[in-house]
């Protein structure tokens, strides 16, 4: 064979074809986030994620915001965590619906899941959803799950960075809790620097200041929910 | 694919590789050559662990030793006061290494919607047919 034909495709070889996709990947969950969220408006339901870092306190902000709502809406919340069903009991004592969501070793929920716990509440005997999300303030970002508002809550003893650290979960939000602000002159975190943090990256977003072990500023939480 | 789903770059490495397999059979490919992806700029997936994930998911698949071309999408914000379009307005803080994003508007005092840098797509792949 002549060197000059090395290059030669034989035919059972085929042949090299570039074949446009343009396919989004997060696409299909932002897909069945919109399907959640029709579903949800369709019987009325408002839902609100909960999320922040292991530890900021979304479960006992979802607690307070149970109690103070309770009188008012017809509440459910659904439980993200790894494995444990620990803060989905915890939440079912004040007398609402919970599903807890366990995604294995998965580090965010997504709207697929989510999709899947909807089905399994009566939508006709509810009108708010609590949605607390995985501890973790990167993941969640990237996978909405069809909710209608976003609260990131951010505790004082995570130190004076973490808004920085993290703007883009913080951009997605439209209410911010900075909680455990009892405690802010122990850990020597200023919560009003914080809130100047939150307001640089996000200037549309509230944000009150939180004692979730008392309760105390979780009206404000309510307020800027529109609730 | 049972080692998807441990961190999100696992489980979106497997739909990528899902995807591709599906064009691979609907098209009745023999061999997948390259892939190109775009991860947007603004998602929170690292090139690096998404590459190690591909190894993986490709394991004796039509899609082993194929070139994995990342490229990384540019992130760009909108003005609904002023019309701005383009990059964030920066705040530069030399405590951190890395400016910090804000949906300030650069050029007003409005504040900006993110409008692209948030997708990761698979803009092309070759396949030997």
């Amino acid at each position: 064979m002549s060197k000059f034909f090395e290059d030669v495709v034989k035919a059972d070889e085929g042949e090299v074809f570039d074949i446009e996709l343009e396919e989004s990947v997060l696409k299909a969950n932002r897909k069945l986030a919109d399907e959640n969220r029709k579903l949800l408006n369709t019987h009325g339901i408002k839902a609100v994620d909960v999320m922040g870092s292991i530890g900021a306190g979304k479960t006992s902000l979802i607690e307070n915001l149970v109690k103070l709502l309770r009188k008012r809406y017809r509440i459910a919340v659904f439980k993200g965590d790894l494995t444990t069903t620990i803060d989905a009991e915890k939440i079912k004592r004040h007398g609402v619906d919970v599903v807890a969501i366990n995604t294995g070793k998965e580090c965010h929920l997504d709207a697929n899941l989510v999709q899947k716990a909807i089905q399994r509440l009566n939508l006709e005997k509810i009108d708010l959803l609590f949605i607390e999300n995985v501890g973790n303030l990167i993941c969640p970002a990237e996978f909405p799950l069809g909710s209608e508002k976003r609260v990131v809550i951010v505790s004082v003893t995570e130190g004076p960075y973490m808004v920085t650290k993290h703007p883009f979960i913080f951009m997605d939000a439209e209410v911010v809790a900075i909680n455990k602000v009892d405690l802010a002159a122990a850990m020597d975190v200023d919560p009003n620097k914080l809130k100047t943090d939150v307001k640089k990256i996000n200037p549309n977003a509230s944000v009150a200041f939180t004692n979730c072990r008392t309760g105390e500023g979780v009206d404000a939480v309510v307020e800027a929910l529109g609730f | 694919m049972e080692f998807a789903g441990r961190v999100h770059e696992g489980s979106i490495t497997t739909q990528i590789v899902e995807s591709v397999l599906k064009e691979v059979e609907q098209r009745k490919a023999k061999k997948v050559v390259e892939v190109n992806l775009i991860i947007g700029s603004l998602t929170f997936l690292n090139p690096e662990q998404v590459r190690f994930w591909y190894e993986m998911l490709t394991k004796d698949t039509v899609l082993e030793g194929s070139k994995l071309v990342i490229e990384e999408g540019e992130g760009t914000v909108q003005c609904s006061k002023c019309g701005y379009k383009g990059n964030f307005k920066y705040i530069d803080d030399s405590a951190f290494h890395v400016p910090m994003p804000t949906l300030q508007c650069p050029k007003c005092d409005g504040s900006v919607k993110i409008v692209s840098g948030k997708d990761c797509v698979i803009k092309s792949v070759k396949m030997l047919i």
